[in-house]
């Protein structure tokens, strides 16, 4: 695939496997990859379980390294690696918040400032600033193990944005939230990136979220993940609304994801 | 309406401290009844009040001197243990390989009764009350390094993640995540190391001789002063129990979150 020179992040051919031949334990997880993300873009990737979604956020978010491939970040190519100097442009909600047990919601979110080295007032002000952005603003001095399932997520939320990251990267934010919550907060996401003008990659397994948020869709394939479909979402911000799971574009495009999210479940490719 | 912290309520909890007092009563009870009702010997079973008014009377003058020699040796010892055994741990954990060799090390050092010890100790060293102070430091070391350690090592991956993802130093990732991480079984270790401690510094008083609450328990014994015996043996697990209740204390204002 191409770089797009403008583009913010280009994934290009992101390969990875885990384990090696020697020891028979080899697994390919992800076969080519690429994407080129615009800056301010929402793009979602939706894709079977266990096919490699988490694998490529990981990569994306400079956890782990690609095989081969490789990431450009504002055109410059850093390889199979992000570096270490470049994290602080991102912020990752992880599947099940991963939120450190022993701090508080405040704390949680100094931790990021604290390992970043991102000292003075105005930073610390920002700890309460994205408490209120998720709706927490009176549960700062709270223990995770004390919040309900969705305001765990909302914290993990808020300290991804706390060090002001210019790409938020969420693996299954909502995954393991019942349909009410659920729905609310994909809403407040919308808010979320539409205030922040954040450019955002997230991994769903939820058809109507993907249309909700993303500019773009991504169709992965069973593992070794492949990109089997891109999707343009054409729905205007302004119309995504409560209203929109009625509006006919809404229900065409639910039918075509689903369509091509049933195809990968089945071993062929969709014709 | 503001949400504040739910915090462990203030106050005395009264479920907790009741129940034990109420069984150490009855304990109590029923020791002295089968004293006094069942025939068995003074010098086997003596009254549990003989052993109770025996030790409140000895205690300022006989046993205060011992007292103060053995609480001494066990605080010291504890507390170079608990701060040795935790940077070894620190130390050892750094290293997969050196984790691994040492495990089986400490795991043999923790079953080794360090008082074995001491007849050579003498040896090198002469007669020296400090000698004491060695043997609980051997001896509670171990338990404290092997807990330790085992929180230090066993991290969950995603957190090792989320260090990652910050780009984390390994000192950041050591003082934010891993000993965070293992605060509980850093305490599991510390309170096992108090109990070890206690029991080595009371055998080492025995061991050495002269001096000591162990001393004295053998030397009551010596004479067939059973019940000072007994009652030695309750103020030496007083002790123990103490302490172990001081760093439960700790414990609580420290780990404030559940896993
Ligand atoms: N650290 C790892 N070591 C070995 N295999 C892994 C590792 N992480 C993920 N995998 C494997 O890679 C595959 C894809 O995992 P993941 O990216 O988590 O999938 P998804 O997020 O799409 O459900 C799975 O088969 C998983 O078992
Ligand atoms: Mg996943």
């Amino acid at each position: 695939m191409e770089v797009q020179k403008d583009a913010r992040i280009s994934a290009i051919d992101i390969a990875k496997h885990f384990g090696d031949k020697a020891s028979g334990t080899l697994t390919p997880v992800l076969d080519g990859v690429s994407m080129n993300i615009q800056e301010g873009e929402f793009v979602v990737i939706l894709g079977p379980s266990g096919c490699g979604k988490s694998t490529f956020l990981k990569i994306l978010g400079g956890i782990l390294p690609a095989s081969s491939g490789k990431i450009l970040i504002d055109g410059t190519d850093y390889g199979t690696q992000v570096p270490r100097e470049l994290l602080k442009r991102f912020g990752f909600v992880f599947q099940n918040n991963n939120l450190l047990q022993w701090r508080t919601a405040a704390g949680n979110l100094k931790f990021m400032l604290e390992t970043m080295r991102l000292k003075g007032e105005a930073w610390q002000g920002r700890v309460s600033e994205m408490l209120e952005v998720v709706g927490l603003q009176d549960y700062q001095d709270v223990y995770p193990h004390e919040l309900s399932g969705g305001m765990r997520q909302r914290v993990g939320i808020a300290r991804a944005l706390v060090h002001d990251p210019d790409v938020l990267i969420m693996d299954q934010p909502m995954g393991a939230l019942d349909a009410i919550t659920r729905q609310m907060l994909t809403f407040e996401l919308l808010d979320i990136w539409h205030k922040t003008q954040k450019t955002i990659i997230m991994v769903t397994n939820n058809v109507n979220e993907a249309i909700i948020l993303g500019n773009r869709v991504f169709i992965f394939s069973q593992l070794p993940a492949k990109i089997l479909q891109e999707i343009p979402i054409d729905i205007p911000f302004e119309e995504r609304n409560h209203q929109v799971f009625s509006s006919p574009r809404f229900l065409e495009l639910r039918e075509k994801l689903n369509h091509h999210v049933r195809a990968t479940l089945s071993l062929e490719e969709p014709a | 309406m503001k949400k504040k912290s739910i915090r462990k309520k203030k106050g005395i909890d009264w479920m907790s401290i009741i129940p034990p007092w109420i069984l150490l009563a009855i304990i109590f009870a029923v020791w002295e009844i089968a004293a006094k009702t069942t025939g068995i010997s003074e010098y086997i079973l003596p009254p549990m009040s003989k052993i109770i008014h025996g030790v409140i009377t000895k205690f300022p003058g006989e046993l205060l001197p011992h007292f103060l020699l053995t609480v001494r040796v066990i605080v010291l010892g504890f507390i170079f243990a608990t701060i040795l055994g935790i940077s070894l741990a620190a130390i050892f954990s750094q290293f997969n390989i050196i984790t691994k060799a040492v495990t089986p090390v400490i795991i043999w050092l923790v079953i080794t009764p360090m008082i074995t010890l001491i007849p050579l100790m003498t040896l090198w060293l002469g007669y020296d009350p400090v000698l004491r102070t060695y043997v609980v430091i051997l001896q509670a070391t171990p338990i404290i390094a092997l807990n330790t350690l085992n929180g230090f090592v066993n991290v969950d991956n995603d957190k090792v993640e989320l260090a990652k993802s910050v780009g984390c130093t390994r000192m950041q990732r050591f003082t934010k995540i891993v000993f965070m991480n293992a605060m509980p079984q850093v305490f599991t270790g510390i309170k096992l190391g108090s109990i070890f401690s206690t029991i080595a510094a009371l055998s080492a008083d025995i061991v050495s001789g002269n001096a000591g609450l162990g001393f004295k328990i053998s030397q009551f014994t010596k004479y067939n002063n059973v019940y000072m015996s007994y009652g030695t043996i309750f103020l030496v697990g007083l002790i123990g129990l103490t302490l172990y209740k001081i760093i439960e204390r700790i414990e609580r204002r420290v780990v404030l979150w559940k896993n």
